[in-house]
């Protein structure tokens, strides 16, 4: 049975066509825009990364520095409450002071349009993505690159910084 | 049915969920898709299953039939999308349908009282008396419900991976 259709062929769109990168976690598809990512790298590259001492955000364990810049490693597994793998790439992202883990790039490419998040949408997801793309018969989820950290939590995240820095000022002087 | 009762009757259509049949409002009906794939993404959203490209939209599909059936929804299944009121806004929504639907015109009777309150009505048809499901009443009352909902969607994307 088909009743009349009666709703616009159009969706609310936010953009033309954009570059993204796709890439998976946990073999979950996602795409970010291409110049919201500063820099891909190896995890195996990473080893001056430090770890941060804090419980309170499970899904930041160190920090990175990059140009002068301490940026937050944000496992994407644990903050999209995905099955936790090992991540091989991470991607130091422009905008923000974040790191994030990923499984795989899988490729750079062009979408025609950003659909908006359906009002269905409630969650998390809200800050999670900007908004959904349709490519290649796939509904690929749009990372908002500043939903990786809420600024409660980069303050929290810089205080445990902080206390980890005074601590070792503190450990320092007491050697000598 | 009498006089009154014409003037009182409306388009439904009929719709199985589970082992349930309920009808919906015709005036908010815009199609029965076939069984399309179903995109699953991390979301937290309570009732949202995924979402369904439809003539170009993404439509999110509510899997209602956990609530009003008391199981998921099997997964070859029929979608039928119906208009969700925001405020002075509308978008489409889905929810799964097993088999065929049905166009009915009937007058509408209120509700048992000790229903649920996404029950806007009862029809009869035949000898059978069929609930009128609010689709956005029903939303609403699983969204108040599950403000602490664990992520939706995750097990399912990881299970078809």
């Amino acid at each position: 049975m088909k009743i009349a259709a009666q709703e616009p062929t159009k969706s609310r769109r936010v953009r033309r066509t954009e570059a993204v990168i796709l890439f998976t976690v946990a073999n979950q598809l996602f795409a970010i825009a291409a110049d919201s990512v500063q820099e891909i790298r190896s995890t195996d590259s990473l080893g001056a990364a430090l770890e941060i001492e804090q419980q309170e955000i499970p899904k930041v364990r160190h920090t990175v520095e990059r140009n002068h810049r301490t940026y937050f490693v944000v496992n994407a597994c644990i903050h999209f409450g995905l099955r936790v793998v090992r991540p091989t790439l991470v991607l130091i992202l422009r905008q923000v002071r974040v790191a994030v883990l990923v499984d795989k790039i899988e490729r750079m490419t062009e979408v025609s349009a950003i659909h908006a998040l359906p009002r269905a949408f409630i969650g998390v997801e809200c800050r999670w993505y900007r908004g959904l793309a349709y490519f290649e018969d796939q509904v690929i989820p749009v990372i908002n690159p500043l939903g990786f950290l809420t600024a409660n939590e980069f303050k929290r995240l810089d205080g445990s910084l902080a206390e980890a820095a005074s601590q070792r000022t503190l450990e320092g002087a007491v050697q000598v | 049915m009498n006089a009154t009762d014409n003037t009182n009757a409306k388009s439904y259509v009929l719709v199985q969920i589970g082992n349930r049949q309920f009808a919906m409002s015709a005036a908010t009906v815009s199609e029965l898709a076939p069984p399309v794939r179903l995109h699953h993404f991390p979301q937290s959203s309570p009732l949202v299953a995924g979402v369904i490209v439809r003539r170009g939209r993404i439509v999110p599909v509510y899997d209602v039939s956990r609530i009003l059936a008391g199981k998921n929804s099997p997964a070859h299944r029929f979608y039928l999308v119906a208009a969700r009121d925001f405020g002075s806004a509308s978008e489409p929504g889905a929810i799964p349908v097993d088999g065929e639907c049905e166009l009915v015109t009937a007058p509408i009777q209120n509700p048992d009282p000790t229903s649920p309150k996404y029950i806007s009505g009862t029809l009869t048809i035949g000898e059978e008396n069929i609930q009128v499901l609010d689709l956005n009443a029903l939303v609403n009352s699983a969204n108040a419900g599950s403000a602490n909902a664990e992520p939706n969607g995750i097990e399912s994307a990881e299970n078809r991976a």
